[in-house]
């Protein structure tokens, strides 16, 4: 009896991205638990912060941004921890490290299911905020902004997240490790947002600082990621 | 079995570190000319400098550590990643409170929400975040590496803390590195000093890096024994236990 060969890790790590995301949206279609869990919590969220505003729309509006970014990131952590740990109880993760697939490949296709994930809540939010607070958030730079700072914030998360499910305190420790690590993200994805909320556009020179570091932030996660996911997973 | 001894380099550091850091003060206090503007608030400015030196440079260390760790997993670099973390952030807190003390008379507030200022109190949080990872893992190996992973991720905070100041209108003067831009931000009426008015200055800065560093050194050999004479006395206890269950 022949062995099939063993294609080789190169030629197979973009298709087994892919089947992985595949995967996981597919679980998502059938059971539409992480995006639903993360468009409620964000909702009460926002309303709870709305009490902390009082009625004073004025204050809402101008901390807006801030606020979405905030509603973001808490509503991420659950997202993480939901489509980790639910691998992870099953056991279905052991099978997946079994599998033949290259560990960065593991790694990029959470990443990028998740942040589709993430994505999808955020379509939801801005339509939210637009309601609620009357600000542009439609406009194409906003959108771009949030899906860089939702990547990169996601590349961090899902490493941390790999680590954290496998400690004592699990649901305890994420969002003490991950937030912090997230705030040099947000502090300039939020300056660039704002800068947009005006009815005129800002100077491509007034944003540019703040994208560029949102930027360094994606890059510098993902590579991080990439040279130490699996000292993470390993058994 | 031999423990830990406090051996002939650490005593060496210990000394130079001490005679050095009061060498510096001296200087501070004594041989520093009072600044025009602030006049004596600005002798802050050599500890705190020498502090958020120390800072990033035992962060630069546990990053170091931790690569190690990954490459060849040992105790030693996990207690050296460890040492220079806690060191780390007990500098990073000093630096903190000389610049809040320093920020009061100059800027007339403790605190302010600048971008550098966020930057530093988010690097401290996440390396705070560190002592929290490690006391949730039992398992020793897996403790050794995870907290190499988390060292290597925390380090970008810092990395971003550096980039940003340089990138972002700030109010916070730029030292290292940063004679331009501190000039133009002086030009432009941003920060309250351009850079070091005089020589007696720069020497004392420097004189008082170097006593940071040295106090950073001698702490981080005495640390990484007392770290030692734990793992030691670990063992030994384990022993007597089992030499008395032995017994029974």
């Amino acid at each position: 009896m022949t062995t099939p060969p063993i294609s080789s890790e190169q030629s197979s790590f973009w298709p087994s991205i892919w089947t992985i995301m595949r995967k996981d949206l597919r679980i998502e279609q059938h059971t539409g638990q992480t995006v639903s869990v993360m468009v409620m919590f964000s909702l009460v969220t926002v309303i709870m912060f709305n009490f902390a505003l009082g009625t004073n729309l004025g204050a809402a509006r101008e901390l807006s941004t801030g606020l979405l970014w905030a509603t973001i990131l808490l509503a991420g952590t659950l997202g993480l921890n939901r489509s980790l740990a639910i691998e992870q109880e099953n056991q279905t993760f052991d099978a997946l490290l079994i599998a033949p697939v290259h560990r960065n490949a593991i790694y990029l296709g959470k990443v990028f299911s998740i942040s589709l994930f993430t994505l999808a809540l955020e379509a939801i939010l801005v339509v939210v905020f637009i309601v609620f607070f009357d600000k542009p958030f439609w406009r194409p730079p906003v959108l771009l902004v949030l899906a860089m700072g939702t990547f990169g914030y996601i590349a961090a998360g899902v490493l941390i997240t790999s680590m954290s499910i496998q400690t004592r305190s699990r649901d305890v420790l994420l969002p003490v490790l991950l937030l912090p690590l997230s705030l040099p993200l947000v502090l300039p994805a939020a300056m660039a947002v704002s800068a947009y909320m005006f009815p005129q556009w800002p100077e491509w020179s007034e944003v540019q600082s703040a994208i560029s570091l949102v930027l360094i932030y994606d890059l510098l996660m993902v590579t991080v990621g990439l040279f130490t996911y699996h000292y993470v997973v390993e058994a | 079995m031999e423990l830990a001894k406090l051996n002939r380099n650490t005593r060496i550091l210990n000394i130079a570190a001490i005679v050095v850091l009061a060498i510096a003060l001296g200087m501070i206090f004594f041989y520093a000319p009072v600044e025009q503007t602030m006049g004596n608030v600005q002798r802050i400015f050599y500890f705190h400098v020498g502090s958020a030196w120390v800072g990033s440079l035992a962060f630069l260390v546990a990053l170091v550590s931790g690569i190690m760790f990954l490459r060849k997993p040992s105790r030693k670099w996990d207690t050296t990643a460890v040492a220079a973390v806690e060191i780390g952030l007990v500098f990073l807190s000093m630096a903190i409170v000389s610049g809040s003390v320093w920020g009061k008379p100059a800027w007339n507030t403790w605190w302010l929400w600048s971008p550098r200022l966020t930057m530093v109190t988010i690097a401290w949080l996440a390396y705070a975040a560190y002592f929290m990872l490690r006391g949730a893992i039992d398992d020793e190996e897996r403790r050794g590496r995870f907290s190499a992973v988390y060292v290597i991720i925390s380090f970008v905070t810092i990395i971003l803390t550096f980039v940003s100041i340089r990138i972002l209108r700030d109010i916070h003067p730029v030292v290292f590195g940063g004679a331009m831009e501190s000039a133009q931000g002086a030009s432009e009426g941003l920060q309250e000093f351009s850079g070091l008015d005089s020589m007696k200055m720069v020497i004392t800065l420097n004189v008082s890096v170097i006593a940071f560093t040295l106090v950073f050194g001698a702490w981080m050999l005495n640390r990484i024994r007392l770290q030692r004479l734990t793992d030691e006395t670990q063992i030994l206890k384990s022993r007597v236990a089992a030499q008395l269950q032995g017994e029974v």
